[in-house]
């Protein structure tokens, strides 16, 4: 049997007015990104690392350079003043947006557009992290942070960057092995994708939350509730077509 | 609790998205929530410290130990927020001393250091468990998010901080300058002076304040959380889709068959028109309404026109109809307010200090600094000179446009129609000059004071005279001049000269003493006087 996916109908609610962690870019040719951006608790886990990995290399740098008399001073100088201040912009600049802490938490940063970060606004970012210090401890940043709707510090303002989480690889879902089946009615693509979580999920939910789940299109389906489960599943193997 | 009626897109998520969720949930019910806290932990406070002024730190300790208590009431605002059912503050107060009873004592002993305690609340005071199942419950919702609920509160506490510090940082800027040389350190941290109490009360009040702005937050993430951790492993999501499947597909099942019985049931009126006025005209336009286009129509349905025009207004006023963008912009104020000055950052003269002494203990690679030292201003100055060389013609046109516009020199003309007008080769006193010559070679006295007066016209009138000028614009010039008695002057001796260069007619002797006086009236009484 091909497959062929019923024409989508738009049923849910207009994106926006839910209160949800997505942000939407729409692109001149009309096609929506979605990104997640990233707030104040996980950017401040990832700040935390980036500082660690900072006072680790400058405590053993300065130690190494410490044998080396006025040579070593001048050098641990140079080297205080590249970690201090280019540290996160060359790993951003040159790593996709990620310096090593955000790459450990899942993050990069973009552009507010999703464009990849370029060297001035990296450089604003981070030259006005000194504004998110004050009056002291960030607590400038924190508020802006926690204020703002898509979670940014004074400095991500000021250069019209972002930090979202990074999208990550998808892993095939196991599936029920069912014989395919045509919905009886026409799906928008949001029930489709729920028939076919329902289907993916399984293995988290328990036996009688997915009877559960499944007694709700019992009616709509003409079957009794105990066979829905089953062909809910048929439906959801008929969606995803053959592998 | 009808999840059709929540408020947030409910859908699987990290557990950092979650948290996320929770600050956006606590933003759009700020007011609310930090009101309402103020108006139940203000006077707790405030009783506090009027019990214990002489123990500050006792008081705040009390203070902090009671948060459990207060959390509860957050808790309770955006669990009824979440669907819909937003509270005013004085509701939300109301309910508070209801929401103390269950197991409050635990809460504020062996429970008030657990890690995870935001996240434990709602299974406690929305579901109710307590005890075995209680634990149970928590085992269960804890599988995965024991260890994001323990980091909210880790970075929490450091949230906490971080913004009493800020505060009191924010606080002692701005301390007037004589106020702050008036403190003397040491009094104030002697504990046996007791006039720094109200400071320290002041920076309880503090932690009150900042406590009213975080401790939402915190709650609400810790809710976010445990509704996140709920919707993945009940399903949530595709039990909301599931249910608004069913809605539509029974909903229009239902639909249809009342619109089957209600054209069955109308049939056989036949004549629904019939008793409607005929319009004037006696010829109709077909599709043309006789009401009107404007007026109240399909009365007798659910849906009337009017509710429909109102829908569709609703969606032709939203994205991508309508686009709506509010601009704002900084502009200049009254006063313009100095910037904070940045704090000095210590840490490199620290460095410093520490490195000069290294460098006593080691002179041997004293040599190798200053030849690095040298490579280094080298490759300064080189880049320098290289940006110099690299953007010299973009310099050379900047430069051009900066320096001054020089001022244009007047060239002024030597000779004039063949007349030698150069100031030195007339005579010291030109119409004594004339008057010699008058009598012998009339042409060459005219002649002489003609060239005079156009060299005089040059240097001291500054006119702009050029080589191409004839004798009649030369008079046109100096009567542009305004000067009477000079133009008159100009005229009859220009007159006379035409006449004499072009004509051969010798001036009258008459004239002779006109003109030299003329002169001399115009040219020498200056120099006589």
């Amino acid at each position: 049997m091909p497959h062929s996916p019923a024409p989508a109908i738009q049923t849910t609610p207009v994106p926006g007015t839910l209160l949800d962690t997505r942000f939407h870019v729409e692109t001149p040719e009309g096609i929506d990104l979605v990104m997640r951006p990233a707030g104040l608790l996980v950017r401040a886990l990832a700040f935390a690392i980036d500082l660690a990995i900072r006072g680790l290399i400058l405590g053993v740098g300065f130690f190494l350079l410490s044998l080396l008399g006025q040579l070593g001073m001048g050098l641990g100088a140079i080297m205080f003043f590249l970690v201090n201040w280019w540290y996160m912009v060359l790993f951003e600049v040159l790593n996709q947006g990620r310096s090593p802490g955000k790459q450990y938490m899942g993050l990069r940063v973009v552009h507010d557009d999703g464009t990849p970060i370029g060297w001035a606004a990296s450089l604003t970012r981070n030259l006005l992290r000194f504004v998110d210090v004050l009056p002291f401890a960030y607590a400038f940043g924190i508020l802006s942070c926690l204020y703002s709707g898509t979670f940014k510090r004074l400095g991500d303002l000021a250069a019209g960057s972002l930090v979202v989480y990074r999208d990550t690889a998808l892993q095939r879902p196991p599936l029920v092995a069912a014989e395919p089946l045509r919905a009886p009615f026409p799906l928008s693509l949001n029930e489709q994708r729920a028939l076919m979580g329902f289907s993916e999920r399984q293995a988290e939910l328990s036996a009688a939350r997915r009877q559960e789940l499944a007694a709700i299109l019992a009616e709509p389906l003409q079957v009794p509730a105990d066979q829905a489960e089953h062909q809910l599943n048929r439906i959801a193997s008929g969606l995803r077509g053959p592998v | 609790m009808r999840l059709t009626d929540a408020s947030v897109a409910i859908r699987p998520r990290s557990n950092w998205e979650a948290i996320d969720l929770g600050v956006l949930l606590a933003r759009q019910h700020l007011r609310l929530l930090f009101c309402s806290w103020l108006v139940i932990t203000v006077p707790v406070f405030v009783l506090l410290t009027a019990v214990l002024w002489q123990f500050p730190s006792l008081s705040i300790f009390l203070f902090w130990l009671l948060k459990p208590a207060f959390d509860r009431l957050p808790l309770h605002v955006l669990s009824q927020a979440l669907f819909g059912n937003v509270p005013s503050v004085k509701q939300a107060v109301k309910a508070w001393p209801r929401l103390l009873k269950p197991q409050l004592v635990k809460s504020l002993t062996w429970r008030r250091l657990s890690l995870t305690r935001s996240f434990d609340l709602p299974v406690m005071q929305l579901e109710g468990l307590n005890g075995e199942a209680r634990s149970k419950r928590l085992v269960v919702l804890g599988q995965r998010s024991t260890g994001a609920a323990t980091w909210l509160t880790v970075l929490g506490v450091h949230v906490e901080s971080a913004l009493v510090l800020g505060l009191s940082a924010l606080f002692y800027l701005l301390l007037p300058q004589q106020m702050k040389t008036d403190w003397d350190w040491q009094s104030l941290i002697n504990p046996q002076a007791g006039q720094w109490l109200w400071l320290e009360h002041l920076s309880n009040a503090g932690y009150v304040l900042v406590l009213a702005v975080w401790e939402p937050i915190y709650v609400a993430c810790g809710f976010t959380l445990y509704l996140n951790r709920r919707t993945t492993l009940e399903s949530w999501d595709i039990e909301l889709t599931f249910r608004r499947l069913r809605q539509r597909l029974t909903g229009i099942a239902y639909v249809l068959v009342l619109g089957f019985a209600a054209l069955l049931l109308q049939m056989p009126n036949a004549a629904w028109a019939a008793d409607k006025p005929e319009p004037v005209g006696s010829c109709p336009i077909p599709f043309d309404d006789p009401v009107g286009p404007s007026k109240d129509r399909l009365l007798n349905q659910s849906l009337t026109s009017k509710a429909a025009q109102a829908s569709i207004d609703k969606i032709l006023d939203q994205p991508p109809f309508e686009n709506r963008e509010t601009v704002t912009r900084w502009r200049f104020g009254e006063d313009s307010k100095k910037a904070e000055k940045k704090k000095d950052s210590s840490s490199d003269s620290a460095l410093v200090d520490g490195l000069k002494k290294l460098i006593e203990a080691w002179q041997g690679l004293k040599w190798v600094a200053v030849v690095v030292e040298v490579v280094l201003w080298g490759a300064v100055i080189a880049l320098v000179a290289l940006l110099i060389w690299r953007y010299r013609e973009w310099l050379t046109i900047f430069t051009g446009r900066l320096s001054l516009p020089k001022r244009q020199k007047r060239e002024v003309p030597s000779m004039l129609f063949g007349l030698d007008v150069a100031p030195e080769s007339l005579p010291e006193d030109v119409a004594s000059a004339v008057e010699r010559l008058w009598a012998e070679q009339p042409r060459e006295a005219l002649g002489l004071l003609y060239r005079a007066l156009l060299s005089r016209l040059l240097h001291d009138y500054h006119l702009p005279l050029k080589g191409s000028h004839t004798e009649g614009e030369v008079q046109q010039l100096v009567l542009n001049l305004e000067h009477n008695d000079l133009s008159r002057f100009t005229q009859v001796l220009t007159r006379h000269w035409q006449n004499l260069a072009y004509g051969h007619q010798a001036p009258p002797d008459s004239l002779k003493r006109g003109l030299c006086e003329g002169w001399r009236r115009l040219f020498q009484t200056g120099a006589q006087a």
